[in-house]
């Protein structure tokens, strides 16, 4: 009876895992890396999110805004690739990747194609019309990033985040650049 | 005759040798003084006495030996244990603070650029409301 029980639990837990990422990375996508100059991966579940999350220091600001940011999270998924020259990727890379998030409650909320290349499409999943998750993939010449964040999440909190911090202090190699404005005609 | 009196100044002589005496004044204090310092200082001489005999033996000394080297190993383990987990969550910490600036600032490209074709777009309309007016 116990291992019934037991196996039911794990596979309980193996579905709500595997639903919690039910995007996945296409392998061509994955491949980039070989290309790349940098390249960040992040594979963060619930249990590791908490775990890291004890690690935030309490007189941090910074971390203390981080550790608010993920108390609810679910899982953070994050690829980005930075290249020596354009077109180290193809569209269709990017297409599959778009591709992944067709799903029942995903909703492109956001969609940017610009003049310069910079393409960013912004992905929402609503459950019982509350925030369940969140795709951003961003499409720049010379970069590919890809983010899944699974969980209710304040994204002006997060947009904070990436502005008011946006000078680099871990590994200025493998961050984005500061975004320069672009010019006014440049967007489609 | 004389073989009595020999015999009575004998006795005479053993019951003055053998007669009750008071002791000296003091001999008791001091006696128990004695007794008091020696019982305190012995058993103590005797404790360690008993305790390193146990390691006289060979296989104690290599079984006490080996538990110490066991607990030091053990010790040193746990300890690199500790400090490897402690590395590991503070790069995972530095994990999640990357994948959330990366995550913030391509929101931030997102709404800048949002923004800018607001911008673009809004003094488009009014300017065609304006030639409408006209």
């Amino acid at each position: 009876m116990k291992r019934i029980v037991t196996w039911l639990v794990l596979l309980l837990a193996s579905s709500a895992a595997a639903r919690a990422q039910d995007i996945k990375i296409p392998l061509d996508v994955e491949k980039l890396s070989a290309k790349a100059k940098e390249t960040v991966e992040v594979t963060m579940d619930g249990p590791m999110l908490r775990w890291a999350s004890k690690f935030l220091s309490a007189d941090d600001p910074e971390d203390q805004e981080a550790a608010k940011l993920v108390a609810n999270l679910k899982g953070i998924y994050v690829r980005h690739f930075e290249f020596d020259e354009e077109g180290a990727y193809t569209a269709a890379e990017v297409e599959a990747l778009r591709s992944q998030i067709r799903g029942p409650g995903w909703s492109r909320v956001v969609g940017v194609r610009s003049q310069d290349e910079e393409n960013v499409d912004v992905f929402f999943k609503l459950e019982n019309d509350k925030m369940a998750g969140i795709v951003i993939i961003a499409a720049e010449p010379k970069e590919l990033t890809f983010v899944n964040i699974v969980g209710p999440i304040d994204l002006d909190q997060l947009a904070d985040l990436g502005g008011q911090f946006g000078v680099p202090k871990l590994n200025p190699k493998s961050l984005p650049k500061p975004q320069t404005k672009a010019q006014p005609g440049e967007h489609k | 005759m004389n073989f009595d009196k020999d015999t009575n100044r004998m006795e005479d002589a053993l019951k003055n040798a053998l007669r009750r005496r008071e002791a000296p004044e003091g001999f008791a204090d001091r006696v128990l003084t004695r007794v008091a310092e020696r019982s305190s200082a012995t058993p103590v001489v005797l404790r360690h006495q008993s305790w390193l005999r146990l390691f006289a033996q060979p296989l104690v000394r290599g079984a006490a030996a080996t538990a110490v080297c066991a607990a030091l190993v053990v010790g040193g383990i746990h300890y690199r244990n500790v400090q490897r987990e402690h590395a590991e969550g503070k790069a995972a910490k530095q994990q999640l603070i990357l994948a959330l600036r990366i995550a913030g600032s391509k929101l931030q490209l997102a709404k800048s650029k949002i923004n800018e074709i607001n911008v673009n777009h809004v003094p488009a309309d009014q300017t065609g409301n304006q030639e409408e007016k006209e």
